[in-house]
């Protein structure tokens, strides 16, 4: 094909012959003629003016690509940078997240009564988990939080970097290797007052049941001693499931539990364990009731539980369905059910 | 209060104007004295609790058939079929009947821990549903739990490796199935019977079923012997659907059949007047009509469909049924009775009826002038037991704009079947020399497979349903439809219904005796 | 005697193009640089020549283009001003050819292209040499002024003159007698066709479409139908009576031009990728000449086709990466000349005429004084139900007729009644199917 294009320099310093100038060529003519000149005031000025090339022999250093873990966010906790993240998630994350979610909080008491700094760490199951998490945080919680995100994923491009860092504080954790950078950055974060956001699942469920935690996410908590708030998002699977192309209009349900508060030399492999039964029973909580959760808890089911069965995809989707914010959007509920709540749709089924 | 059978209805002086459907409107018209309007029953009652309902007939099956709970195990490959966008009419509200069987069987799968579960649209050669179709069908929760993992299907019947020949009925009719369901160890079949066609034997041997098999019955010879269609014991398309079914149920095949029928409580509240007796408009229901008519006349049409089309049916289930195919269809066949029979004294001389905007074969689409022929003769005019409501060699006068518009994506076949094939000729039995070259067309296959559109072979199929009307009727007429549409498809167009009664007295003699079938909400004229 | 003649008159040609433009084709007529005068016969160039006094002239889609000031400037320096239109010419042979066989007031049809020879050029050019007139090379030169073909020059006369034309003795054909004025007067046209129906090279058992149907395109048809044996002869014509007429002549189907791909696609069996049908037809032949027509021609044409251009083109605006990519030959057709057998086209059209009975695409006859009327009914003849109209330079109109009477003769055979002046006004359509033209 690119034999074929035409070099469109050719014909730029032609004149349209003076017996058609009044036809259509004479327009396209002058628009090739502004082009040219365009390109031409464009094109990078020659050395000295503009940048040397380089010469052929001479080999090439490769650059630091600053991304990734090594990417730099300091730039996104100054001042001005968080008063406009602040502007932007307060006026419109939040309103956009409450249109979307609606999200229903239990155990909300808890997060008033947390003390800044805390780890707050919950299940994942769809892009919409952080701003949704963020947007039910106390004020003065949120905006002195950072996100731990995907090295991988959200820093990947220098583009993306800066607009995760900027918009949500994120920063950047390696989740596929040991990376001692991240988790010292992290934790030293936290100790410099700023609470963390994080999700130690390490990526989004496929399906929405729960995932093995990595240890390295409870590492800054149990280094600096700070509390651990474990918190259990249901529904955001349903708004925009991973792999999802369309976002749809859904109820969720947050579901926070009391804070862990590591023990004096506790090590991150514990915590991580207590931490999987705490986020275990408040699925379950979220699942039927308080109570319930609690029951189950002490019978040591949840945690498995909370993985799904192990069986085929359709039954642990089907599994997945019985919490009570689902699938209630359409559903009439004055003829087939005959009682007010859509919500008893659902229930009754369990 | 009980609702009401149905009703005829002799006009006199005092009678008020009729309504007649007419595409994305209707209109009043105003039926010569002495004729009859023939009135669908009341919608009856729905049941009070349908998930209940199908809990109890799941549970307590119908023939030989055991409780759907003791037939399922571990390890055992499960496909459920439904039945597609085309049923009921219109879309009925959510939850729709497949949601609520098909929800309950699989809990019961779920707690039997069954694993291999496939759920099957059953197409046949319909087009394929989108997702929004889907799920308004299913659910979100059962969409979400198999869409994403390649477990919800559309029966594709071009797909030679999804289709197993199961072998050739006595009178040498090629059996071919979607392989899934005739592999599995159980097949559950889930059905919508809005009308007396529907369901039986039908469901498997046409729903899954290839091009090769649907041949044998989906011709003019078969329809011209199916009087009606919608009686299945004077129907030649089902005596061939029984005997694929039974070659199906020897073959091995098992099938757990799930039957619904649904009251005839078509439109919301808003369109209740669409389903009352005319005389008995309340003022609300004049200003509705009123209102609703001048703004749908000055709509264009293309919004005037996508309003109509957005129309959910309030009718819910009145009855489910399962277990043994034969068993589960007579029972349902007498609810769909129960709901849609109506008794009509004697046939006449001309049978007038107004099209809706919607036909099985049009939903969120454009009802093309073909599909317009299909309902009126195929659909309505079968819409009898016993004899049609029209006497041989009688008229039959529809009213609808007959508009030449397509709807590229759902029906690329029908227009060349339109500009090539009825440009030619409008005899079902002649245009079968052209059916195979459609059929096999390869972009008609690929839009078929890949896209949203009806099979290549489908517009015939549309045509040989017109068959049986075609060879009873002397003359079609068509009110307010486009002049040269209407003669395309071999009809004669009129302007007004007086026109058209005229042109009916020329055929049939001066002062014809008239019956006006007031469908929709749907019946069945038992004529005597 | 009167005569239309066609004068240089820059101010004119752009009424002609803007009265088109506002009043629909053939209407530039009544502004332009047409008029009409008194004109004396023109002079005899030289021994070989003779005089002939025409009978029927045919309007063409170029005299047309010609009279709004719509054809190509390519024309501009093979056009000698003033001349006389009408080149589509059935007359009388006034005073025959020095040494010629025909006999005074016989009746001969013209083959207008002033070739090698008519020019008094020694030696002719290789084409003219071997009898290929089409081709000649010489068109501006020798002793006559410029002028492609009879009716574009200024010493020959041309058609719409009651005062006679012009032409040199390798232009005369015989007309035999079983042929009528309206046949013959469509021998010229149908040469075109012949030519461009021989050019498409039909393979047999080929799929074959054909876009437009004008005179040029039921030519062609008819043509193509005679002259090769095409599997599927698929026609896109825009009116029913096209349609009708086309399978009269020969079509296997004819459809409108927009459904003509779906048509093709249908014959084919292929598949559809960007627009284009995949496999498509062996041969397109676009008989009417427009970007829009091109577009569609390429569209439905298969990889390593032929497009054939009958209908005369302008300047266009077509996508060529289709041509590019699917590695389709785009053929030009110009007129006539010799073909591959090595018979002339005129002798193989007047076989395809008679054979055809293409006298029934006449289908109505004007006086020259109503030229107006004639042009604007032939701008419009699809839309009122016509196909060729012609001047019978002969009649003088009847005085004082009432108005409602003065309907045009029209010819009594298989053709089509003109719709009358019901539907003539109102601006016509500028799209794909105008009529075919040729120079």
């Amino acid at each position: 094909m690119t034999a074929a294009r035409r070099d469109p320099d050719l014909g730029a310093g032609r004149q349209p012959t003076g017996r058609r100038a009044w036809s259509a060529s004479a327009v396209t003519g002058v628009g090739r003629l502004a082009r040219a000149r365009l390109r031409r005031a464009t094109r990078p000025a020659p050395f000295p003016w503009g940048a040397p090339t380089w010469p052929g022999t001479v080999a090439r250093p490769v650059p630091s690509s600053g991304l990734g873990d090594e990417y730099d966010t300091a730039w996104a906790r100054r001042y001005p940078v968080r008063l406009a993240r602040a502007m932007v998630t307060d006026n419109l994350t939040r309103p956009a997240v409450h249109l979307l979610a609606s999200p229903l909080v239990r155990g909300a008491e808890l997060l008033d009564m947390a003390e800044a700094p805390v780890v707050i760490v919950a299940n994942h199951t769809s892009h919409l988990d952080t701003p949704l998490l963020l947007s039910v945080l106390p004020d003065r919680i949120r905006h002195r939080t950072v996100v731990a995100a995907a090295a991988d994923h959200f820093f990947d491009r220098r583009w993306k970097a800066h607009l995760w860092a900027g918009l949500l504080g994120a920063i950047p954790l390696e989740r596929n290797r040991v990376s001692r950078r991240s988790v010292d950055e992290a934790t030293a974060l936290v100790e410099d007052g700023w609470s963390l956001l994080i999700f130690p699942e390490g990526g989004r469920s496929p399906d929405g049941w729960q995932q093995e935690l990595h240890r390295a996410a409870s590492l800054p908590a149990a280094r600096t001693g700070r509390p651990v708030i474990p918190v259990h998002l249901a529904g955001t699977h349903r708004i925009l499931p991973k792999g999802g192309t369309r976002v749809r209009r859904a109820r969720t349900t947050v579901v926070v539990g009391a804070p862990l508060y590591p023990e004096d030399g506790e090590d991150a492999r514990h915590l991580s364990a207590r931490l999987e039964t705490a986020l275990a029973t408040l699925a379950a909580e979220s699942r039927t009731d308080w109570w319930t959760a609690r029951r189950q808890a002490a019978a040591g089911t949840t945690v498995q539980d909370a993985r799904g069965p192990d069986a085929s995809p359709w039954r642990r989707a089907w599994a997945l369905g019985g919490t009570p914010a689902a699938w209630t959007g359409e559903h009439d509920s004055s003829s087939a059910h005959g009682d007010g709540d859509p919500r008893r749709w659902a229930v009754r089924r369990d | 209060m009980s609702p009401r059978p149905g009703y005829v209805l002799e006009v006199d002086r005092s009678t008020p104007p009729t309504l007649f459907w007419h595409g994305e409107g209707y209109r009043l018209e105003r039926l010569p004295q002495g004729s009859r309007v023939v009135y669908a029953p009341e919608p009856i009652e729905p049941l009070a609790d349908p998930v209940a309902a199908v809990r109890h007939a799941l549970d307590h099956p119908l023939g030989d058939s055991q409780p759907l709970r003791s037939l399922l195990r571990p390890g055992m490959r499960l496909t459920i079929a439904f039945d597609d966008v085309s049923l009921p009419l219109p879309p009925m509200r959510r939850p729709d009947n497949r949601q609520l069987v098909i929800e309950q069987v699989l809990d019961l799968a779920a707690e039997a821990g069954v694993d291999d579960v496939v759920l099957i649209a059953a197409l046949a050669l319909h087009r394929r549903m989108t997702e929004a179709e889907l799920r308004h069908a299913l659910g979100d929760r059962i969409y979400d739990a198999f869409a994403p993992h390649g477990l919800l299907r559309q029966h594709d019947a071009e797909d030679p490796s999804e289709l197993v020949h199961l072998g050739t009925t006595d009178q040498g009719e090629d059996v071919e199935l979607s392989r899934r369901a005739a592999e599995s160890d159980l097949l559950v079949y889930v059905n919508i019977n809005l009308v007396a066609m529907d369901g039986g034997h039908k469901s498997v041997a046409t729903g899954l079923a290839s091009y090769r098999s649907l041949r044998h019955h989906h011709n003019a010879h078969t329809m011209r012997h199916s009087r009606s269609f919608m009686d299945q014991h004077r129907s030649e398309l089902h005596s061939s659907n029984w005997r694929m079914g039974r070659l199906i149920a020897a073959s091995g095949v098992r099938v757990f059949q799930i039957e619904t029928t649904l009251n005839n409580d078509a439109f919301p509240e808003q369109f209740r007047f669409l389903q009352r007796r005319e005389w008995e408009w309340s003022a609300r229901d004049r200003a509705a009509f009123v209102a609703s008519s001048a703004a749908l006349a000055r709509t264009p049409a293309r919004l005037a469909r996508s309003v109509l089309h957005g129309i959910a049916g309030p009718h819910r289930m009145t009855s489910v049924q399962a277990g043994e195919v034969e068993a589960v269809h007579a029972v349902t066949t007498g609810h769909v009775h129960a709901q849609q029979l109506v008794e009509v004294d004697g046939q006449s001389d001309v049978l007038t009826m107004g099209l809706p905007y919607i036909s099985p074969y049009n939903v969120n689409s454009i009802m093309n002038p073909i599909l317009v022929a299909c309902l009126g003769l195929g659909y309505f005019f079968n819409l009898y037991r016993g004899r049609p409501l029209v006497r041989e060699g009688g008229v039959l006068i529809m009213s609808h704009p007959t508009r030449k518009a397509f709807h590229p994506g759902h029906h690329p076949s029908y227009i060349d079947f339109y500009e090539e094939i009825l440009a030619e000729t409008t005899d079902p039995a002649e245009i079968h020399k052209w059916e195979e070259a459609f059929a096999t067309d390869p972009w008609y296959v690929h839009l078929y497979r890949t896209g949203h559109a009806y099979h290549g072979v489908h517009p015939f199929y549309m045509w040989y349903w017109c068959a049986h009307a075609l060879d009873h009727l002397g003359a079609v007429v068509v009110v307010g439809g486009e002049p040269s549409t209407v003669r395309r498809l071999g009809f004669r167009p009129a302007s007004t219904l007086a026109d058209a009664l005229e042109i009916a007295a020329d055929v049939v003699g001066p002062s014809p005796s008239v019956t006006h079938l007031h469908a929709p909400p749907l019946m069945i004229a038992d004529v005597r | 005697m009167k005569a239309l003649v066609f004068e240089r008159a820059v101010a004119r040609f752009a009424a002609a193009r803007v009265a088109a433009t506002l009043r629909g084709s053939g209407h530039g007529a009544a502004a332009g640089p047409l008029r009409m005068v008194d004109a004396d016969q023109p002079d005899l160039p030289g021994p070989a020549w003779g005089r002939v006094r025409p009978l029927l002239a045919g309007i063409c889609g170029s005299d047309l283009a010609t009279v709004d000031g719509a054809s190509s400037r390519y024309f501009e320096e093979m056009v000698s001003f003033p001349f006389v239109p009408g080149h589509e010419v059935v007359g009388t042979l006034e005073q025959p050819p020095d040494g010629s066989p025909l006999a005074a007031g016989s009746r001969v049809v013209i083959e207008p292209v002033i070739g090698c020879v008519p020019r008094g050029v020694e030696p002719p050019c290789p084409a003219c040499a071997a009898g290929d007139t089409g081709a000649c090379q010489h068109l501006a030169v020798g002793h006559l002024s410029p002028g492609l073909q009879i009716g574009y020059c200024a010493d020959t006369g041309g058609g719409w003159s009651a005062a006679g034309l012009v032409a040199h003795a390798s232009q005369l054909h015989a007309v035999p007698d079983g042929l009528s004025d309206e046949d013959a007067v469509m021998v010229e046209p149908t040469a075109c066709a012949v030519h461009g129906a021989l050019a498409a090279e039909v393979a047999d058992g080929a799929c074959v479409a054909v876009l437009g149907a004008g005179t040029l395109g039921l030519a062609t048809v008819a043509a193509l139908r005679r002259l090769s044996d095409p599997g599927q002869l698929l026609v896109g014509a825009r009116y029913p009576h096209q349609r009708s007429l086309a399978l009269e002549l020969g079509a296997d189907r004819a459809v409108e031009p927009d459904q003509l791909d779906r048509s093709v696609r249908r014959a084919t069996r292929s598949l559809r990728l960007a627009g284009q049908v995949t496999a498509g037809a062996d041969v397109v032949v676009d008989c009417v000449g427009s970007s829009a027509s091109l577009a569609a021609s390429l569209a439905m044409v298969r990889p390593r086709g032929r497009v054939v251009l009958v209908g005369m083109p302008g300047r266009l605006h077509v996508d060529l990466a289709p041509l590019w990519h699917r590695q389709v030959t785009l053929a030009g057709t110009y007129a006539y000349g010799l073909e591959a057998g090595g018979r002339r086209t005129f002798d193989l059209a007047f076989d395809v005429v008679a054979a055809a009975g293409l006298g029934r695409l006449v289908s109505a006859r004007y006086p020259l004084e109503r030229y107006a009327e004639a042009l604007a009914h032939a701008g419009a003849a699809g839309r009122r139900g016509a196909v060729k109209i012609v001047f019978e330079p002969g009649q003088r109109p009847p005085r004082q007729v009432p108005p409602d009477e003065r309907a045009p003769r029209t010819v009594a055979s298989g053709a089509p009644r003109p719709a009358g002046g019901r539907s003539g006004a109102g601006g016509t359509r500028r799209s794909g199917t105008r009529k075919g033209r040729t120079p």
